[in-house]
């Protein structure tokens, strides 16, 4: 079983996100751009979150991350699968974050920085107490939003979506831990995924 | 049937959704801007859930990357794929054989040693070769201009289809048959 790595954690991820990611990778590497685009839709917000935190002046993360995914499409076929593919972009978006800081202290780093294991740790460890105070008023909105919307849930779709979402449970084990078929596991998300994404339109409009 | 879409598209934001129902939504989401702002929102929903607070991506976000990126295929650092998760997947059928990067290669490579074997009348075959003194070698005939320009020709053509070392063979024999150069001889130790 492949070990956890800087970038896997709270990612959500278990084998089949990372089989999926795997998979719109292969398609992004045969030049099917809905493939790649969907991966930006996918860890967009993950990606800003953690270059703003990275970043002195984090109205510049958008830019950052963006030449980030840019650079992660241009290197597409150099990834091989070896690693989860967040933990292969987390990586570029580091390095890219790094070189913005050194760029605009004048000392610009044409090389893509090489991150031992123990720094990668330190950044993630850093990052979990670094929290910009560029969080946004939307941002917070969209976080009540999301409580409000999963409070109001019948509670057979709250289960399955927590469960999902925060325990990073697979549909097979959330079938078990629910005791149904694993087709009503994946409606129940859907469904709870619906009725939030209903609450949050508004805000998003 | 939209929601039945939707559910998929939820299914695959978790890694759930079974490859052979992949292509055809693919397709849609090409297609519908409103299913990829349902994907985007999905992703942040688990992002809240899990991460709150923090810089969210811009609406716009997604659709400023796709375009930084441009419409050009340039995933110019291929040195290989990502392996398929269970079974190989083929290529999809619209891409011709030819277009694949191997034959390509293979046809370029072909191709070429064919060009140079028959714009060069003073080929010898391996077996009737002699083992000159000083590795020099001689060219005692040149293709006519016609010929030449032919070369030249063939070179424009097919020079995206082979590789640098392929594209220098064929060059250096253009250059040998240039009619003012009909004998290079080359000494070791010493300069062209």
């Amino acid at each position: 079983m492949k070990s956890r790595e800087p970038g896997d954690e709270d990612a959500g991820l278990h084998a089949g996100t990372e089989q999926s990611d795997l998979e719109l990778v292969r398609r992004a590497q045969q030049n099917e751009r809905g493939a790649f685009d969907l991966l930006v839709l996918k860890y967009q917000h993950k990606v800003i979150k953690l270059v703003a935190r990275l970043l002195r002046d984090p109205t510049e993360a958008e830019d950052v991350a963006q030449e980030a995914f840019v650079k992660a499409y241009r290197a597409l076929g150099s990834f091989r699968g070896d690693s989860a593919f967040y933990t292969w972009l987390y990586r570029i978006a580091v390095n890219t974050a790094r070189n913005s800081i050194a760029s605009r202290q004048r000392r610009p780093l044409d090389y893509e920085v090489e991150l031992s294991e123990s720094e990668q740790n330190n950044v993630a460890a850093r990052l979990k107490h670094d929290d910009t105070p560029e969080a946004t008023a939307l941002s917070e909105e969209i976080r009540q939003t999301v409580n409000e919307a999963i409070g109001q849930l019948p509670e057979d779709l709250r289960t399955a979506i927590v469960l999902r979402e925060i325990e990073g449970l697979s549909y097979e084990e959330i079938a078990t831990a629910m005791d149904c078929p694993v087709g009503t596991v994946r409606s129940r998300i859907f469904r709870a995924r619906e009725a939030i994404d209903r609450a949050l339109k508004p805000l998003l409009d | 049937m939209t929601d039945q879409i939707r559910e998929q598209l939820s299914a695959l934001l978790d890694g759930e959704l079974p490859r052979d129902e992949m292509g055809l939504l693919m397709r849609r989401l090409e297609k519908d801007p409103e299913l990829r702002r349902a994907f985007g929102t999905y992703a942040l929903i688990g992002e809240t859930l899990r991460a709150p607070g923090g810089r969210i991506a811009a609406p716009s976000f997604a659709a400023r990357v796709s375009a930084a990126i441009g419409e050009a295929p340039a995933i110019v650092e291929k040195t290989s794929t990502a392996r398929p998760p269970a079974a190989t997947v083929p290529l999809p059928q619209h891409v011709a054989l030819w277009k694949r990067p191997i034959v390509r290669t293979a046809l370029a490579a072909s191709a070429a040693v064919t060009a140079v074997l028959l714009f060069r009348p003073d080929v010898t075959p391996v077996a009737q070769l002699e083992v000159t003194p000083a590795n020099s070698f001689a060219m005692s005939a040149s293709p006519t201009p016609a010929q030449s320009q032919r070369l030249a020709g063939y070179m424009v053509a097919h020079s995206q289809f082979s590789t640098p070392m392929v594209r220098r063979n064929v060059l250096s024999s253009l250059l040998a048959a240039d009619p003012g150069i009909t004998r290079v001889s080359y000494e070791m130790g010493q300069a062209p």
